[in-house]
């Protein structure tokens, strides 16, 4: 049973942390369900604990996209200023319903962006 | 001088605005890193390769703090986080290398089938909830 536990550990690790590098991003949308209901944890401890894990994945392929001369500082920058604030504003302001409406627009745009970049 | 200087304000003030929407659903849960990858891509012209770079930067700050007020709250597994750490590490170096060497095109089709399968399982647990609060009501 231990064993069981860690080779899923083990597969859900290197699969989070390989998206993480391969697109930089979608490691929390791996890990945080996987918490939830393979290692049937509680939702807040899932993200937390996700948060310090995807941090670690960042930070390593971070590397690899600075050594290739991929990092644009300013945009970077510009857009965490911006992202501080959004987050504060979501998590002051977003109420269960607003929540919804979010979800559904994130929805269509999430379609219409991938459709645009498949067939580009 | 003065038009480009204007151009590149209001290029400054869009990042800025992609910042703020892509932290606003960070908060909700469903991954700002894909939202402000897709919004630096699509309306600021931005390569795949270095829009995704724009998220690692991205992420580092905004997530600093949610990790601590997380760790304050005593809301971290950090035998589990340093379990998934470890091998995430391991992915992260076998997943950036491949983005590393693949092109921009190969890329962005990638990162488009990966956006679709999200939005496939965004559907898939908004009808699961539908029908659980449908079940409920019975």
């Amino acid at each position: 049973m231990i064993k069981r536990d860690l080779i899923k550990k083990i597969i859900l690790g290197i699969s989070a942390g390989f998206v993480s590098g391969l697109f930089a991003t979608g490691g929390g949308m791996i890990l945080v369900p996987a918490f939830i209901y393979l290692l049937k944890m509680e939702d807040k401890k899932s993200r937390g604990t996700s948060l310090v894990c995807i941090l670690v994945m960042v930070v390593t392929s971070g590397f690899f996209y600075y050594r290739n001369d991929y990092i644009d500082w300013n945009t970077g920058i510009l857009c965490a200023v911006g992202g501080i604030v959004g987050g504060f504003l979501g998590a002051k302001f977003l109420k269960k319903v607003s929540e919804k409406i979010l979800k559904i627009m994130f929805l269509s745009f999430l379609i219409y962006v991938s459709y645009k970049m498949i067939t580009s | 001088m003065y038009v480009i200087e204007k151009i590149e304000r209001g290029r400054g003030l869009a990042k800025i605005l992609i910042g703020v929407v892509s932290g606003i659903i960070t908060g909700t849960g469903m991954g700002g890193g894909t939202i402000l990858i897709a919004l630096l891509t699509i309306t600021q012209g931005i390569e795949q390769h270095i829009a995704q770079a724009t998220n690692l930067v991205f992420f580092v700050p905004t997530s600093i703090v949610a990790i601590i007020m997380n760790i304050k709250n005593k809301n971290v597994d950090l035998k589990l986080a340093s379990i998934i750490s470890f091998f995430g590490i391991i992915g992260a170096v076998i997943g950036a290398s491949i983005a590393m060497k693949v092109d921009v095109r190969m890329l962005k089709k990638l990162f488009g089938y990966f956006l679709a399968l999200i939005g496939i399982n965004e559907i898939y647990t908004i009808i699961k909830e539908y029908i659980n609060s449908k079940k409920m009501e019975q």
